[in-house]
């Protein structure tokens, strides 16, 4: 029998002990997709245009009417999703980190005495916020600084609205290889979660393998004399038919129901694909070849397959990462994937932009095939001369 | 005329680490007869039959089979060996079916050939109407039947069992012994393991006994069987149910002196110095509740064998 027809009747084995579990098997589509579908409706926001609203909570604590009028420009302002309410509420509110405080405190009144070159005391604003959310605060800092200082031109000078109004224009400009493009958390998610559960079901694959060792179905392999090579090829095959499998599945349910589409070039999609279903068959192998229990396989393999997940920006958009961690995932291939997918996704990348990320992946794929095949021929070398 | 060897394992040492498996031993299986390789726990049995199957390489020594060496021609060598694991070597997610036509696949078989194939080795093993059946659903018996069908799927003219009868009951190992003397008479050469004396002496043609990695004895049952006047009186039974420790404990407890009780798994073993300390053991356990399903008791020219080392130094052949 050639090493051809050994390959696909091991990989078709595979193949059928994957099927015959149809609980699990099921299982293995669903769950990248409903982890995906939850990761993007957590990151979605409207793509009507509007900018995000920062919640803000208004304490009005002195009576006069400047104040009043500082309450109200906070409350009517297009930047903030402000409501009114007593200091106990609102520092409720912000202790949930539901809201910023802004706090308008008694004797904020004596601002509208302001004049300009003025020594007396000034009056004081106060902002009550969550420990962990300085960005709200200083976004909240800027906006009601703006709202107070219209207020005191007015008030002031008697200035319009026009004219108290800022005298520039800002203009805001994204930079991006593909600045047509917008940020679609559902197209990140899917990628992300694609990717994350090839290397899982790489795992389970490699798991399946380590088990399989154990039984006297190995036994038999041995007795079989099939080459070595045939069994990684089949189980390579096998691996990675499956993970193939999983990608039209969850991207099509991501096209159906998420509105998930490749915007770039299809090739690059599928290259990339590709490249990464190699990822996930090399993972397993590896899986196979370095893990001693099955319990302490699964262990490791699922820590590390987190942490290359949550450092390649497969959660998370990389560029919410710190800098240190953006540097270190340059050398892990879920950075390579999860860039390649979605530049041919939303980014609509072309062909060329994706092949550099296809062939990262690929690379890394090929890497963790060869430590896998020289360690399981060195272990099996060692078990046919006693060694082990 | 006898048949020719089928198996022949020339001055075979193994070594794990430093500690020697087996020490040059030297065994010929021919067509048409079993052989039992007898010995205790850890006294090569099973590497024996792992450099048999060519799944360990001997350190020295060389194994053919119809002349064929593993290293000229593996896969050559492997398409004549049929190899039985102690434990079913199965997949149980699959069907019996299934586990064939992969197994078969390994050697080569497909399409018709194939189906052919995986049709008479479910005959043989009378196994045809669980065919589509998951082995998981099978019991331990069935298992160890479709073990064996798996291991005839290519018609290797040497078949090699592992404990075969390990996980079986009586009626399971009276029906794998007739199947095995079947491919006997069919031209197959037949090499197994087994602690069980019993097994041996009525199941083989010939017994080879190891001992710490070295043959010790060879030849015909009845030739190991001479009667001597010194021997023990031996029953070999086979429990119902494994009895509970403490009675296990409180039964050896009354023993006459001299006699003695071993139970492994539903494997029982009562020796005594004279058969009437047998027969007193056995009432004793029969009044305690234990119940067999079945017991014999032969005459221990092998039992000898196992039980006291030799002094020999040159390895014996077979």
């Amino acid at each position: 029998m050639s090493r051809v027809q050994l390959t696909l009747a091991l990989a078709r084995k595979d193949w059928r002990l994957f099927w015959a579990d149809r609980r699990a098997a099921l299982l293995c589509f669903v769950v990248p997709v409903l982890l995906a579908a939850t990761f993007g409706a957590i990151f979605h926001r409207p793509a009507s245009g509007a900018n995000p609203r920062l919640p803000v909570v208004v304490v009005v604590e002195d009576g006069g009417p400047f104040t009043r009028q500082v309450a109200n420009e906070v409350l009517a302002s297009q930047r903030l999703d402000a409501r009114e309410a007593s200091r106990a509420e609102a520092a409720a509110q912000v202790a949930e980190r539901r809201a910023v405080a802004v706090v308008l405190p008694a004797g904020f009144e004596r601002l509208k005495l302001w004049e300009p070159g003025s020594t007396q005391e000034r009056p004081e604003l106060v902002l009550l916020h969550h420990p962990n959310a300085t960005g709200e605060r200083q976004w909240c800092e800027g906006a009601v600084q703006e709202l107070v200082m219209k207020c005191v031109a007015r008030e002031t000078f008697g200035a319009s609205d026009r004219e108290s109004a800022p005298p520039f224009k800002v203009a805001a400009e994204a930079v991006s290889p593909y600045p047509r493009t917008q940020f679609n958390s559902y197209s990140h998610s899917f990628c992300g979660m694609s990717i994350q559960y090839l290397l899982f079901w790489g795992m389970e694959s490699g798991l399946l393998l380590l088990r399989e060792r154990r039984r006297g179905a190995w036994a038999r392999l041995r007795a079989a004399a099939v080459p070595l090579s045939c069994v990684i090829a089949g189980k390579a095959l096998a691996t990675g038919s499956v993970a193939l499998l999983q990608v039209l599945v969850t991207f099509g349910v991501g096209y159906v129901a998420f509105g998930v589409t490749i915007g770039g070039s299809l090739v690059g999609f599928v290259l990339l694909a590709c490249a990464a279903c190699a990822l996930a068959a090399a993972t397993g192998l590896l899986v196979a070849a370095l893990g001693a229990s099955e319990a302490r396989a699964r262990s490791v393999s699922v820590l590390l397959i987190l942490g290359v997940s949550m450092l390649g920006g497969l959660w998370v958009p990389a560029f919410l990462l710190p800098g240190w961690a953006r540097d270190v995932s340059l050398a892990l291939p879920t950075t390579w994937a999860m860039r390649g997918l979605e530049t041919v996704t939303w980014q609509g990348g072309g062909l060329g932009a994706a092949l550099p990320s296809a062939a990262a992946v690929a690379g890394f794929a090929l890497a963790l095939l060869a430590v896998a095949a020289l360690r399981l021929r060195l272990t099996e070398r060692a078990i046919r001369e006693g060694r082990v | 005329m006898p048949l020719p060897v089928a198996l022949s394992l020339i001055d075979v040492s193994v070594y794990y680490g430093a500690r020697a498996a087996l020490e040059r031993v030297s065994l010929d299986v021919r067509r048409g007869e079993i052989v039992g390789l007898l010995g205790p726990n850890g006294s090569g049995k099973s590497t024996t039959l792992a450099v048999a199957a060519g799944v360990l390489d001997p350190a020295t020594g060389a194994v053919t089979v119809e002349g064929r060496a593993r290293g000229v021609d593996p896969a050559a060598f492997a398409r004549r060996v049929g190899l039985v694991p102690q434990e079913p070597a199965l997949y149980d997610e699959l069907t019996a079916l299934d586990n064939l036509r992969f197994f078969g696949e390994l050697y080569g078989l497909a399409g018709t050939e194939l189906r052919r194939r995986a049709a008479r080795a479910l005959a043989r093993v009378k196994l045809s109407d669980r065919a589509r059946d998951r082995v998981g659903t099978f019991s331990g018996g069935l298992k160890q039947r479709l073990n064996l069908a798996a291991a005839l799927l290519h018609d290797p003219p040497v078949l090699l069992l592992d404990e075969p009868t390990a996980a079986l009951d009586p009626a399971s190992r009276d029906a794998l012994f007739a199947d095995l003397a079947r491919f006997r008479d069919d031209g197959h050469a037949v090499l197994l393991t087994t602690h069980h004396i019993d097994e041996a002496e009525s199941g083989c043609d010939r017994v080879a006994v190891l001992e710490t990695g070295k043959l010790v004895a060879c030849g015909a049952p009845g030739e190991l069987l001479r009667p001597r006047a010194a021997e023990r009186a031996v029953l070999y039974g086979h429990l119902r149910a494994r009895p509970p420790r403490y009675l296990e404990r409180a039964i050896r407890h009354r023993l006459a002196p001299g006699a003695a009780l071993e139970i492994t798994g539903r494997r029982l073993r009562l020796s005594a110095d004279t058969s009437e300390d047998l027969g007193l053991a056995l009432a004793l356990l029969l009044a305690e509740g234990v119940e067999l399903e079945a017991y014999r008791t032969p005459a221990g020219a092998l039992e000898r064998a196992l039980r006291e080392p030799t002094e020999q130094t040159e390895p014996t052949p077979c």
